[in-house]
């Protein structure tokens, strides 16, 4: 298939692969819930540290997914709740991921969104809920303080002891809404 | 004026009642009775007359008849005696004596019924001249018709009232007597016929009908006085009122003892129409007999007679059913171990059943009597199963719409589903040597019914619909719905006892694993023709994996001798001869988690194969599963030479000797890679030979010598069969717990997610997501107890009806 473009490739043309993605001819439903049944069974057969998703009700297409804060960043020992909707075109679409714990990360906005590259331009078929989970996870120890959605964040980012202070208090008065 | 002394004499010569029930009864003159009525009609006191006469009769009949008939009837006899259901133990001559009294009895009560009976045309006559002389014949009419004694049948009344009133408890008890004795009258033919006795021995036998010697036989005798006393009972109007119940309880019980005598244990004949035959010829004659009275006596009442007979006839009939059929529902469970040998008793029964509600009854007599029979834990399964296919046929054949089968065998499903090898035993049913009943019905080659096709034909053959039963319990009915279970076929009913086929065919694939890898040169054939008789039946896709591994086998068998015939595997530098049954483990059930290091002589072998496989087939290696499979091997231990066939762990505990004389268990068990537990268990094996002894504990020491080897033989053949029979495959209870594990990943997920779930959405969930993977099927409740085990063990949080995740 067309689309199924390596990230590499698909680098300098951004804009335009992500048009081509929502132009792809909706694939029958079956299939793709038949593929997200797959991904699923290997997440849980995979029993990762620190990632997990599961379909929130009887839709397989809407999941709910958590991760816990990679160890050794100031996200550590915290835990976030995110959520996965896939498009009936999964997965030559990438699904949308949203943050549903509020997350202080230069990268996630208030609402949740999430600027990760291979969620947008750089999205491939190849990727699954286990790829995109393990780098939203290193997303929080690494930042992209070039593009950031969260300006205060970004700004704060470089003192990592103030950065983990504030954090830890966002977290705190958050962490359950 | 008159004299009334003398009109009171000459009335008294009329009404001898007047007097008291004994005055003699003399003929009148004619000039006597006219003069009394001339009197009587001149006095107007006709109407007083007749109600003190009316008065009279009664007080005679209450006071002095029917006291005297009881009295006579009881004359030495002790009524105490005679309590309860006395009269099956009394003996013939009791009987007898009770008969002679009752007929005595009898007649006197018709002596003093006669001579009241003649006083009535007296009265009339009387009645009818006094009116005839007296100016208001008006007024008496009236008050005659008012009188007990003018009306029609009025003394037959008053006599019934009276004995009614004064009826002792145990009167039912003579009258049965008499009417026993009557029937051993009437029945003495038909049992000369019947028994086959020796004529001289017969001679020296009491008469079969009144118990006296032969030589003094009274029976014609007797037979008068009954037939007299039955007329004289019928002349009264007692034969119904007063016998009925006793004559209908005396019938009843000789159509027990006859049903009893003639149909008890015998199914494999109809008996129906012999007892139709038998109550026509027998019971109904005898009792036309009894009844006979009227029809010579009465003509006006032949009409009546027949017909009461006729519904005597027709209640008789339907008891008659009705016994037989408990009768035979009482046996049903040997008839259904019987069957088909006892079809014609099971067709009585429907004809039966046709007549008379038996339904609720059956269903009760049966699921007890299976409960008692089979459903114990000292049955066999295959016994029950055995018995299960058979009620059903048997069932079936009774009834065709299925309901009482589904009622009768709902505790035996769910018995045969607490046993845990129910499923292996079916299966071995369906694929053993020889015929069985599953077998035959595997080979019959029906395929499963599937739900759609029937729906369907329901619809399109709506003529023939058939109303369900009634007389069911409709808690019951919609409980076993589908029309479509009910009409399956007898595969698809023992399948349904766990309500799934995958359940049986997985089953049924372990068996096959454990047959191939055991049996090396297995019946190939065979396996195949049962495994397409089962495609036919439940599908291709739940038994594509079999096809597989039998396609396995034979390619392995052309492998091996690929290899052998190739120049890889030289037969000289190779120190013995391997040959492999090479398995796509996808297809196979899980093997168990044994494992076994082998010498390394032995494993350089084994490369050497794997090499030469490697050469054949391109980008394929084997992988090696060294605690299966069979090992030719010869010792020379001393002066003996064995020569056995052994699994490797075996093998291998007796080639590491053949290095070492000693062992100790943990060296041994380093060396083998089996754990300690395991190896002593195989090390017994060669105890058992005499070849290796326990010196000190844990330390394992060859035996060169040759003692007390004789002594265990024997017993070495019977250890090697039981080490046959354990199975490679990995237990039903350790490949659930596998399945079981999948489930837990999927529920930490979910919880993980989804923080707190009730029960029935975690189960919701699994069978959404979860059952993709190998379709397991886990109902809720198992999945309850699991959850539950993970809360004991600390895994699961469960608090307010929901679970969560220990943190």
């Amino acid at each position: 298939m067309a689309q199924n473009i390596s990230p590499e490739q698909s680098g300098g043309a951004g804009g335009s692969s992500k048009h081509t993605d929502d132009s792809l001819p909706v694939k029958d439903n079956h299939a793709v819930s038949k593929r997200l049944h797959k991904e699923l069974m290997n997440l849980m057969m995979a029993n990762e540290k620190g990632i997990s998703a599961f379909p929130d009700g009887e839709n397989i297409f809407k999941w709910v997914g958590t991760l816990e804060g990679p160890r050794n960043t100031v996200y550590a020992n915290q835990t976030y709740r995110l959520s996965l909707d896939f498009p009936n075109s999964y997965p030559y679409a990438a699904p949308v991921v949203k943050f549903l714990t509020p997350c202080f990360h230069p990268n996630v906005d208030l609402q949740g969104a999430i600027c990760l590259d291979i969620l947008k331009d750089k999205w491939s078929a190849l990727y699954d809920v286990r790829t995109i989970l393990l780098s939203i996870q290193s997303l929080l120890g690494e930042p992209n303080n070039e593009s950031p959605l969260n300006a205060q964040a970004a700004m704060m980012w470089h003192d990592q002891k103030e950065y983990k202070k504030y954090l830890d208090a966002f977290y705190e008065k958050h962490k359950d809404t | 004026m008159c004299d009334f002394d003398a009109l009171w004499s000459d009335a008294l010569k009329i009404f001898p009642v007047l007097g008291g029930i004994n005055a003699p009864d003399e003929p009148i003159d004619e000039a006597v009775y006219e003069n009394v009525c001339r009197h009587i009609s001149n006095l107007g006191s006709a109407d007083a007359l007749t109600a003190i006469i009316d008065l009279e009769v009664q007080s005679a009949i209450r006071n002095t008849i029917v006291p005297s008939f009881w009295k006579q009837l009881y004359a030495g006899v002790d009524p105490s005696e005679l309590q309860g259901d006395a009269l099956a133990d009394q003996s013939v001559s009791d009987k007898n004596k009770l008969f002679a009294q009752f007929i005595e009895a009898i007649n006197e009560l018709h002596v003093g019924y006669r001579s009241l009976e003649r006083i009535k045309p007296r009265l009339i006559l009387l009645n009818e001249k006094a009116n005839a002389n007296s100016a208001k014949p008006v007024s008496s009419s009236t008050s005659s018709s008012s009188i007990k004694l003018m009306q029609q049948d009025g003394i037959k009344t008053c006599v019934r009232d009276a004995m009614l009133a004064q009826l002792p408890p145990t009167f039912s008890t003579i009258v049965g007597a008499f009417y026993w004795v009557h029937y051993r009258l009437f029945t003495k033919d038909t049992q000369l016929a019947s028994t086959t006795i020796d004529s001289d021995v017969f001679d020296e036998l009491p008469c079969t009908g009144c118990n006296f010697d032969l030589e003094q036989c009274c029976c014609q005798k007797l037979t008068e006085m009954v037939n007299k006393t039955n007329m004289k009972l019928f002349e009264m109007n007692l034969t119904d009122r007063l016998a009925g119940s006793a004559l209908t309880a005396l019938i009843k019980d000789k159509i027990k003892e006859h049903i009893n005598d003639t149909c008890l244990g015998i199914f494999d004949r109809s008996h129906l129409k012999q007892l139709e035959t038998w109550l026509n010829d027998v019971i109904i004659v005898w009792l036309t007999n009894i009844f006979k009275g009227w029809i010579e006596k009465d003509t006006h009442d032949s009409i009546k007679a027949p017909a009461s007979l006729q519904s005597f006839k027709v209640k008789l009939t339907y008891f008659m059913y009705e016994t037989f059929a408990q009768n035979v529902i009482s046996q049903f469970f040997s008839i259904i171990i019987d069957y088909p040998d006892s079809t014609p008793a099971i067709d009585d029964l429907k004809i039966c059943m046709e007549k008379i509600d038996m339904r609720a009854y059956l269903t009760e007599t049966l699921r007890s009597s299976l409960e008692a029979r089979i459903l114990h834990p000292g049955v066999n399964t295959m016994d029950i199963l055995t018995g299960y296919v058979a009620a059903i046929k048997a069932i079936r054949h009774l009834d065709n719409t299925g309901v009482i089968l589904e009622m009768v065998t709902a505790p035996i499903k769910e018995y045969l589903r607490k046993r845990n090898d129910t499923v292996r035993r079916v299966v071995t049913g369906l694929t053993e040597e020889g015929p069985t009943d599953l077998s035959e019905e595997l080979a019959k080659g029906e395929s499963i019914k599937d739900g759609k096709d029937n729906g369907t034909d329901e619809f399109s053959n709506w003529e023939n619909w058939e109303p369900d039963p009634f007389g069911i319990d409709p808690n019951v009915m919609r409980y076993n719905s589908s029309k479509i279970m009910r009409s399956a076929d007898i595969i698809s009913m023992v399948v349904d006892i766990y309500g799934s086929k995958e359940l049986f065919m997985v089953e049924y694939r372990n068996l096959m694993a454990d047959r191939l890898i055991s049996q090396l040169d297995f019946n190939s054939e065979k396996e195949i023709r049962n495994l397409e008789l089962l495609k036919i039946r439940f599908g291709e896709s739940l038994l594509h994996s079999c096809e597989v591994m039998l396609k396995d086998v034979t390619d392995s068998k052309r492998i091996n001798a690929h290899i052998h015939g190739d120049g890889n595997c030289n037969a000289n530098d190779q120190l013995f001869d391997i040959s492999s049954l090479i398995i796509s483990a996808q297809f196979w059930p899980s093997f168990n988690k044994e494992s076994l290091q082998l010498p390394e002589e032995i494993e350089n072998e084994f490369k050497k194969y794997t090499k030469a496989y490697e050469a054949y087939k391109g980008n394929r290696t084997l992988n090696w599963r060294t605690v299966t499979g069979r090992v030719n091997i010869v010792i020379e231990v001393g002066n003996r030479t064995m020569e056995m066939t052994v699994p490797p762990t075996q093998a291998v505990i007796i080639y590491h000797f053949q290095n070492k004389n000693e062992w100790s268990l943990d060296e041994l068990s380093t060396l083998t890679k089996v754990p300690a537990t395991a190896l002593r268990r195989r090390i017994s094996f060669w105890q058992n030979h005499g070849l290796i002894t326990e010196t000190s504990p844990g330390i394992f020491t060859l035996i060169e010598k040759e003692t007390e080897k004789s002594q265990f033989e024997e017993m070495s053949i019977t250890e090697a069969d039981e080490e046959d029979l354990e199975s490679a495959m990995a237990s039903a209870s350790d490949q659930r717990e596998e399945e079981l594990q999948v489930f837990w990943s999927y529920i930490v997920g979910m919880l993980t997610n989804l923080d707190s779930m009730p029960i029935d959405r975690i189960h919701q969930m699994l069978r959404l997501f979860a059952s993709h993977s190998g379709g397991v099927e886990f109902t809720q409740d198992e999945l309850k107890h699991f959850l539950q085990r993970k809360v004991r063990e600390h895994k699961l949080l469960f608090s307010g009806g929901v679970y969560q995740l220990a943190k």
